[in-house]
């Protein structure tokens, strides 16, 4: 939603607590502890999310979203089916029959202190170096992907290179990790929003190799 | 459960009461262990948050050569003080000069760096400020508080990979003779997002 107008103000509050309520922080739990048993991976999840209607992605508030997603996946994957959630919700009680083994205590606090590699080797050369002037492709998939709509079909500079990186476009649809080679480019903000921005002022966008071509200008 | 003419009944309205049901479900199915969910909420309401990259900015401030290694590696440099794992494998740190003031935003989610900083605000969440921080920089910087000279570049960082940003603010005046964890204190969670700058 990068340059849309029309949200208003920075809804700003003192001394924010980090969970508003205690389920939100439940949710965050449930994400995180479930996610083996689910078999999926970041991209897909924000990929998942992203597919709301936009009318309901709109509405719904951060920690709704991501449980709303949840309820249905879990669902969708067989881990639990609605008659359980419906007699819970009518504060009747399930039987029990464990089916599978949680992730403990421990394996959580080691996941969040090791974290992911998202980095992978690769050995084709890179298309571009640092200094190259680019163009963000001007794609519009329908399916997720990372190149922000506000940087497609403009032209940058790229500042840095990360080497490879697991595909997010690829990823999301567990079509394979497709590693591919990963810049952070940075345009001028009069390149992406015309005359009335401050030309000292500049916006740095990841973006993977096939985002992006060699500028016709250059 | 009695089921009428429909398949299946409208879910609650009461969100809290959804979440416990789907965690009992979850539960008794052996696939959630409760308290490793506690310990999610634990980790995050007590062991990361904005203090960690406030250490971290601070030690920048004093050790020059630590800075550096935080401008080379800011993964690497914060492991040093302890601040490592999730959503902070590619950390870079930016710094503000007197050329330069940058900000940092995820206009596609809320991607934000946990080890260093915890959990987002609900502003950084919110669609004003995901929407608002590239095409408007000094409008929002001007809502938080912050003018930035017409002639310095304002440059925004959107985390739209894996890479996650920390601000590394500049260090006020008149702090030569504070402590580390002196200058720990002014160093504020906006500061290190980068909107809002450090003050003595």
């Amino acid at each position: 939603m990068g340059g849309m107008h029309g949200f208003g103000p920075i809804p700003r509050e003192d001394n924010e607590p980090i969970f508003h309520e205690p389920w939100e922080g439940r949710v965050l739990g449930l994400m995180m502890t479930t996610a083996a048993h689910l078999k999926g991976n970041i991209d897909n999840t924000r990929s998942d999310s992203e597919m709301l209607p936009a009318k309901k992605y709109l509405s719904l508030a951060y920690y709704e979203r991501w449980f709303v997603r949840m309820e249905r996946v879990c669902q969708e994957k067989g881990l639990v089916d609605a008659e359980d959630l419906e007699a819970l919700w009518a504060g009747q009680d399930i039987a029990s029959a464990p089916e599978a083994e949680a992730v403990t205590p421990h394996d959580i606090r080691t996941m969040l202190a090791n974290g992911r590699n998202y980095v992978r080797h690769l050995n084709t050369p890179a298309l571009f170096s640092v200094g190259d002037i680019v163009c963000a492709k001007n794609i519009n998939p329908k399916g997720h992907t990372r190149l922000p709509r506000y940087a497609r079909g403009k032209t940058g500079e790229i500042i840095a290179e990360h080497g490879g990186q697991i595909f997010p476009d690829t990823n999301a649809t567990f079509s394979g990790e497709g590693p591919e080679r990963l810049y952070t480019v940075r345009f001028r903000a009069s390149e992406l929003w015309g005359p009335d921005a401050n030309p000292a002022d500049t916006v740095c966008v990841d973006l993977w190799e096939p985002y992006l071509e060699a500028s016709k200008t250059s | 459960m009695p089921h009428d003419s429909h398949d299946h009944t409208d879910p609650p309205s009461d969100l809290a009461l959804r979440v416990k049901a789907l965690e009992t479900a979850l539960t008794r199915k052996g696939y959630v262990d409760p308290e490793a969910i506690d310990a999610v909420v634990d980790t995050f309401e007590t062991k990361v948050g904005p203090r960690n990259g406030a250490a971290v900015v601070a030690k920048a401030w004093t050790d020059p050569a630590f800075k550096q290694r935080l401008l080379d590696d800011a993964s690497a440099a914060c492991a040093e003080l302890g601040f490592s794992g999730q959503q902070g494998e590619q950390l870079k740190a930016v710094e503000n000069t007197d050329a330069v003031h940058n900000m940092v935003v995820c206009t596609l989610c809320s991607c934000y760096p946990w080890p260093v900083l915890g959990l987002p605000p609900s502003w950084y969440k919110s669609h004003a400020y995901r929407s608002r921080a590239v095409i408007e920089p000094r409008a929002v910087l001007q809502e938080f508080g912050v003018d930035i000279p017409e002639d310095k570049e304002v440059r925004v960082w959107d985390s739209t990979a894996e890479l996650r940003y920390l601000v590394l603010p500049a260090r006020p005046d008149g702090t030569d003779d504070l402590s580390e964890d002196a200058l720990a204190e002014l160093v504020s969670r906006d500061s290190m997002i980068g909107t809002g700058v450090a003050q003595a």
